[in-house]
């Protein structure tokens, strides 16, 4: 059986070689004053979330680390519109946000793929919903050319008439992915995307949101509870947890960019990892 | 979600991340992926055209036994062979039989149309029952009960009430199947509403689609192939019930049929009767089963 290296790096050729996006909406800068939130269920109170208070350049990948239940999952599904904060206010691109919409996509632990679409189908999904919603006119032949484009950029487009069961994690998260930017978000929030991926299959997703993020520049907010990860993947790392659960800190990641997945090996990266373990741990 | 295969069972993802292992020593580059998930969908094809033909092979293996075991009994009333019956089959299909007047296609469109009209009505009404169960969690706590109280009772139990409710005409048969088509069609709706993941739905609305697109496009069409198995579970009882309430409790169809056949000791006539409505099941799941593929395409392999 013969290594092949360079079909790991396949997609990443692609991606470059891909046309230049179109200029979508300007990535969102979002703001986080005092959100908090408490669950009541059968007369007893639960607080999952208090006085958070975040900002998020337009363009940034901020990361929020914590262990299971802290309450980053809720932060973010807030953010989403999936769910009502209690306290505070939260404001994407300047607006308030409001209930799910497509300019604030989101990515979770399972690719959520439409089992019955072909990959194709699936990345036209939101645009043909929109569509049926009046939000814009596009004819098909044009959403073919963009769902086209979008598939060559990811590495799926031998694979557009495949169904997801017939794709393995990886290409599933990618799919995924092309899925959410044709909809042309200016903010992209990631559930621990990568978590039920197996550990080879994980390093190839990183070099893969990396690069994405380098073409694409979108405002991205990665939940995790992997601080190599998060140390990897963000510009800053907001470190959650504590009772009641809040952000304990925010952390810079003074690495430079671009980044790739083999730099989790180098000194700096240790270093920088280090730091961060401690302020978690402590 | 259970009963969708989204993710790749073991040794069933087509392509592996980077094409590594797998499909051979041989390097790939990106077109020979997609040649080789051609080739996988092909072998599948293959798989499956093997599997229907030995399934064949079986049915026809058992025909033969039958052949044999009846020349060898050589009794015609107790075991008629294969072509008596089928030779009974082709003269009934078309002739009126002597007792009541009606050929076998006749009889077997009674049959059919009972079961269908029925059919039709009890899914609709159970559909929209398991959907209100699935939203309204008031409505699911009151009707719950109800249902878990109808459905163990075998349907045949109510004939002599509805023929002394609903007279002897096709109104009993009818609500004969209804009745029990609507318990099965109602859990299972439920079911498979239920399954659908809140984060699918969320997912659908973060793309972009209303609440009312989501439903229709997303929650409805995510349940679709476990309400289409629930409708096939639903068929069979029905077919089975009305062949009984034919050989108890009516003029025409083809329970009615086998019971005239059986009292004149025409046996080959029976066999002929019972064969037809095994084929008639046949075909009728078979469609179901049909749109289950359509439905469903992680079930085509």
């Amino acid at each position: 059986m013969s290594i092949r290296h360079s079909s790991r790096r396949r997609w990443l050729v692609t991606a470059d070689a891909g046309t230049r996006p179109d200029a979508g909406p300007a990535a969102a800068h979002v703001v986080l004053e005092s959100v908090g939130k408490t669950f009541r269920r059968s007369g007893r109170r639960t607080v999952a979330l208090s006085g958070i208070n975040l900002q998020v350049a337009p363009g940034e990948l901020v990361c929020l680390l914590g262990p299971s239940g802290c309450g980053k999952s809720t932060l973010l599904r807030i953010v989403a519109g999936a769910l009502a904060s209690d306290q505070g206010s939260v404001r994407v691109g300047g607006r308030p946000a409001g209930g799910p919409a497509p300019d604030r996509g989101m990515l979770f632990q399972s690719p959520m793929l439409f089992p019955w679409l072909t990959t194709r189908q699936n990345v036209l999904f939101g645009p043909k919903a929109q569509r049926s919603a009046g939000i814009h006119q596009r004819d098909d032949p044009e959403l073919d050319a963009e769902a086209d484009a979008i598939l060559a950029t990811v590495g799926l487009a031998q694979f557009s008439d495949a169904f997801p069961h017939e794709l393995s994690g990886g290409m599933q998260h990618r799919a995924a992915f092309a899925r959410a930017m044709v909809t042309r978000p200016s903010l992209l929030l990631m559930d621990e995307p990568f978590g039920a991926l197996d550990a080879i299959t994980r390093i190839r997703m990183h070099d893969f949101l990396l690069s994405m993020w380098e073409r694409y520049r979108i405002t991205i907010i990665f939940v995790t509870h992997d601080i190599e990860e998060a140390v990897l993947l963000g510009d800053r790392v907001a470190v959650m947890g504590g009772k009641p659960p809040g952000i304990r800190e925010i952390l810079d990641v003074p690495l430079g960019r671009p980044r790739h997945a083999a730099d989790v090996d180098t000194e700096r990266f240790l270093a920088v990892k280090r730091r961060i373990r401690a302020s978690l741990t402590r | 979600m259970s009963g969708w295969h989204s993710a790749p069972l073991s040794g069933t993802a087509v392509i592996e991340e980077g094409a590594q292992a797998s499909l051979g020593a041989a390097d790939h580059g990106p077109l020979d992926e997609r040649a080789d998930l051609l080739a996988h969908r092909r072998a599948r094809r293959r798989a499956r055209t093997r599997r229907v033909v030995t399934g064949l092979g079986g049915l026809v293996a058992l025909v033969l036994l039958w052949q044999v075991a009846a020349m060898i009994l050589s009794d015609q009333v107790a075991l008629p062979s294969v072509i008596q019956t089928g030779s009974q089959f082709a003269h009934y299909l078309t002739r009126p039989y002597p007792a009541q007047g009606k050929p076998l296609w006749f009889d077997l469109y009674i049959s059919l149309r009972r079961i269908l009209f029925g059919f039709v009505i009890g899914v609709a009404i159970g559909v929209a029952a398991g959907a209100a169960m699935s939203a309204s969690r008031v409505i699911r706590h009151l009707v719950d009960p109800v249902i878990e109280v109808i459905r163990p009772l075998p349907p045949l139990a109510f004939i002599p009430l509805f023929i002394v409710w609903l007279g002897i005409g096709e109104l009993p048969k009818e609500v004969l199947i209804i009745v029990g088509v609507i318990p099965v069609m109602a859990i299972t709706t439920v079911a498979a509403l239920d399954e659908v993941p809140e984060d699918l739905r969320l997912c659908a609305r973060t793309l972009g689609a209303t609440r009312g697109y989501t439903l229709a496009h997303v929650q409805i069409r995510s349940a679709l192939p476990g309400i289409l198995t629930g409708m096939r579970i639903a068929m069979a009882g029905a077919w089975s019930s009305i062949v009984a309430v034919e050989l108890l409790a009516a003029t025409s169809g083809l329970g009615f049929l086998i019971m005239q056949a059986g009292d004149y000791l025409d046996t080959a006539l029976v066999f002929a009767g019972i064969i037809t409505i095994a084929l008639a099941g046949l075909v009728l799941d078979g469609c179901l089963r049909g749109l289950l593929i359509v439905a469903d395409p992680s079930r085509r392999g």
